[in-house]
């Protein structure tokens, strides 16, 4: 193929009256082929983005917090995992460094945010905000501005095949993480007495308040939940893209999305959001590769019109 | 649980007060020792995606300060560097270049990494009348059709860097070639420069991925290339778009498959990729490791002692070389005039510890672009005898050489009468 594969199903339509029925059989495998392999690659992108989009999504359901910073405590999730992986190797660091960064997250939670639960939530955006420069210039003061190299095991660092080469053991342990991590988070949530005030506390705060339950430890343990998940995609990031003080920038915006398609308030519409505008990203990448990110906010812009709420969110939640 | 957002107009007046104050906040200004001195100001992107390689530019102008200051500064004057962040966004750099020339009275402009700030930067410094040296934005029309008579530039143009690997790319690897490019003014200019070279030599390009700047996921555009089956994939993307586009091109295999090479490579990008991601044919603009060649090693040595024991990259030396050749022009035509300072500068050659390469190195008089060396090689998985190493040099090929007649580069300068 010479031609630009922006323009396969261009070609392809063009070429079915001069070609014979075997050679656009082949076009057509061909192009389909392509959007598998681009919706396959789209699913395991959303789940990444889901990893993240949890985190924020419990933050803002329980505290109205609309955590800026989540994409610096990945940034520091990543970081840890490569000050640590010398002395204990990838996995150890998969290991320590979300609860080291979920510990740092319970400190700014406790000296920053708690401080503003009572008060608009344009004070913690606004501080979150500054929150995310601040974490992204004290970690190039630390590590300096040049990318930082995070070797993963070398068992992981292999496609599966070489048809699907996208495919590699690392990014199918991703998959396998975020698998994990979702299903313990929403057990967590329905079946333990933390889960079930966390949900509670979603729904209604004050009574949840009044019949005596601690909701100042409430909301820093579910504060420290969702930066453990920031901390957990900061290190799975770091195994796959270069690691420096701007990547948390770059994927907190999708995180953001998943929120708003899925709905705010349901961890389920969360999930959903993530990898919706995953797939829907992959597939554009095949047709008009240009607006592979633009259909995201397209998607949001739909969705915000014809269904405020969300996929799966609540009446109200952003009212 | 109801969430309300209350934007009154109070909140939003404060907001846009806070943003307002923010870009006038005052420049980092090294050392001033005497009265009246000579000011250099110094735009670029030290937040965002060029950070790396921008502080590596404000190091090396700093080490020149450092430097002529010490041996008189400029016509006896001490010389001060004030520094300023574009933030890596035009409008930013443009205030802030702006708040230099007019509020700190600064009497030359360096200035930026990004292609796009540099150019418009170049239009305040214009309509100002300041002389103005581009370290490290390479888009061809800064010396080309928008060049002007106060602007200078030390870096390569894109049409520079693809001339020096064309050549060796087409016959070492092949004659289809795809592209992954970012999608702003550098990207475009060095895109066209490739396939214009390929054509000419008869090859075909399979496709051209245009990837948006900050990209951390290059998939999509990776599963597309290796289904359009080229022999080469070109990368044209830098900084980060780099690291993750050939860290992520390893894990896949591609390299496997099909040649991965491109045209510009940079030692930071080459430090943030795990060892078995360095590789492929590059050009570099500027390397620390050039054995015999005058004054490199003491420059070497220089920068590690600012730089945390760490190497110069080409960075360096641009800033370095910005930054020395106000003072070399400066001193040489006892002016700080910059009418009279870009008259001089047409076919200006640079001393041997400022050139720091062996071929002649000069500002072409009828562009205002440095004739500067490309470093052709390729990539090393691990230094040698020092970790730093990370790049082969095969050939140094001369400025003049790479860089494509005056009459073709669309530049028609006009000097001030």
């Amino acid at each position: 193929m010479q031609a630009d594969h922006a323009n396969l199903i261009y070609l392809a339509t063009q070429r079915a009256i001069s070609q014979p029925l075997a050679t656009r059989g082949r076009e057509w495998a061909h192009v389909t082929q392509l959007l598998f392999f681009n919706i396959t690659n789209g699913l395991i992108i959303g789940a990444f983005y889901v990893l993240m989009a949890l985190g924020l999504s419990l933050i803002l359901n329980l505290s109205n917090v609309i955590n800026f910073a989540h994409g610096g405590f990945l940034v520091i999730g990543g970081y840890i995992a490569y000050t640590i992986t010398p002395y204990l190797g990838f996995w150890g660091a998969l290991l320590i460094a979300p609860p080291l960064t979920a510990v740092i997250g319970l400190i700014v939670e406790r000296v920053l945010i708690r401080p503003l639960y009572g008060r608009d939530p344009l004070y913690s955006l606004l501080l979150t905000f500054g929150l995310a420069f601040i974490i992204e210039d004290g970690t190039r003061f630390l590590w300096g501005a040049q990318g930082k190299p995070v070797t993963i095991p070398a068992v992981l660092a292999q496609p599966l095949s070489s048809e699907f080469f996208f495919v590699t053991g690392y990014r199918l342990f991703m998959v396998v993480m975020v698998v994990v991590a979702v299903v313990l988070l929403f057990l967590l949530l329905r079946y333990t007495r933390l889960g079930i005030r966390i949900r509670a506390g979603t729904l209604d705060l004050e009574t949840v308040a009044a019949l005596g339950i601690n909701v100042r430890m409430l909301r820093s343990l579910n504060f420290a939940v969702g930066i453990f998940l920031a901390g957990l995609s900061g290190v799975l990031a770091a195994g796959q893209l270069g690691l420096e003080p701007t990547m948390g920038t770059g994927l907190l915006m999708p995180s953001f999305i998943a929120i708003i398609v899925g709905g705010v308030g349901s961890l389920t519409g969360t999930l959903l959001g993530g990898l919706l505008i995953g797939v829907a990203s992959g597939v554009t990448a095949v047709f008009l590769p240009a607006a592979s990110e633009a259909i995201m906010y397209v998607i949001m812009a739909l969705v915000l019109l014809l269904r405020p709420r969300g996929l799966l969110g609540e009446e109200g939640m952003l009212t | 649980m109801m969430l309300t957002f209350k934007f009154d107009r109070r909140s939003v007046l404060k907001g846009a007060a806070a943003a307002g104050v923010l870009p006038m906040a005052s420049p980092f200004i090294i050392d001033a020792h005497g009265e009246s001195p000579v000011r250099i100001g110094m735009v670029d992107p030290l937040t965002g995606v060029y950070s790396a390689p921008a502080g590596n530019e404000v190091t090396g102008a700093k080490l020149a300060v450092e430097q002529m200051n010490a041996k008189g500064g400029i016509l006896g004057r001490q010389v001060e560097l004030l520094i300023e962040d574009s933030a890596n966004d035009v409008g930013t750099g443009v205030q802030k270049a702006r708040k230099l020339i007019e509020r700190d009275q600064v009497n030359f402009i360096i200035g930026d990494v990004n292609s796009g700030i540099a150019q418009a930067i170049a239009q305040v410094t214009n309509e100002k009348k300041v002389l103005h040296i581009v370290s490290g934005g390479h888009t061809d029309t800064i010396t080309g059709s928008d060049c002007k008579w106060n602007v200078y530039r030390v870096c390569n143009t894109t049409r520079m860097e693809a001339n020096s690997v064309s050549d060796l790319l087409f016959n070492k690897y092949g004659k289809k070639w795809h592209f992954i490019t970012p999608d702003y003014a550098f990207g475009h200019t060095l895109q066209q420069a490739c396939l214009s070279n390929l054509k000419k030599l008869g090859g075909t390009m399979t496709g051209n991925e245009l990837t948006p700047l900050g990209t951390t996921d290059f998939s999509a555009y990776l599963i597309k290339a290796r289904a359009a089956n080229p022999d080469v994939l070109i990368l044209l993307v830098q900084g980060s778009d780099m690291i993750n586009c050939l860290k992520q091109i390893v894990q896949f295999g591609i390299d496997k498959q099909i040649h991965v090479a491109g045209t510009q490579q940079e030692l930071e990008s080459l430090e943030g990729l795990p060892p078995e991601a360095r590789i492929g044919i590059w050009m570099f603009e500027w390397y620390w490791r050039q054995p015999g060649v005058p004054s490199v090693d003491k420059f070497v040595a220089d920068i590690r002692k600012v730089n945390g024991g760490k190497v110069p990259t080409a960075r360096h030396w641009f800033g370095y070389t910005s930054a020395m050749t106000f003072a070399l022009v400066a001193n040489q035509e006892k002016s700080i005039d910059s009418l009279k300072l870009a008259k001089a500068l047409g076919n200006f050659e640079l001393p041997d510890d400022v050139k720091l390469q062996p071929n002649k190195c000069y500002y072409r008089a009828g562009d205002h672009q440095l004739m500067t060396s490309a470093f052709v090689g390729s990539a090393q998985s691990n230094g040698k005898d020092d970790p730093e190493d990370l790049f082969k040099v095969d050939q140094v090929v001369a400025g003049d050489r790479t860089a494509p007649p005056v009459a073709d580069t669309g530049c028609k300068l006009t000097m001030p009468t």
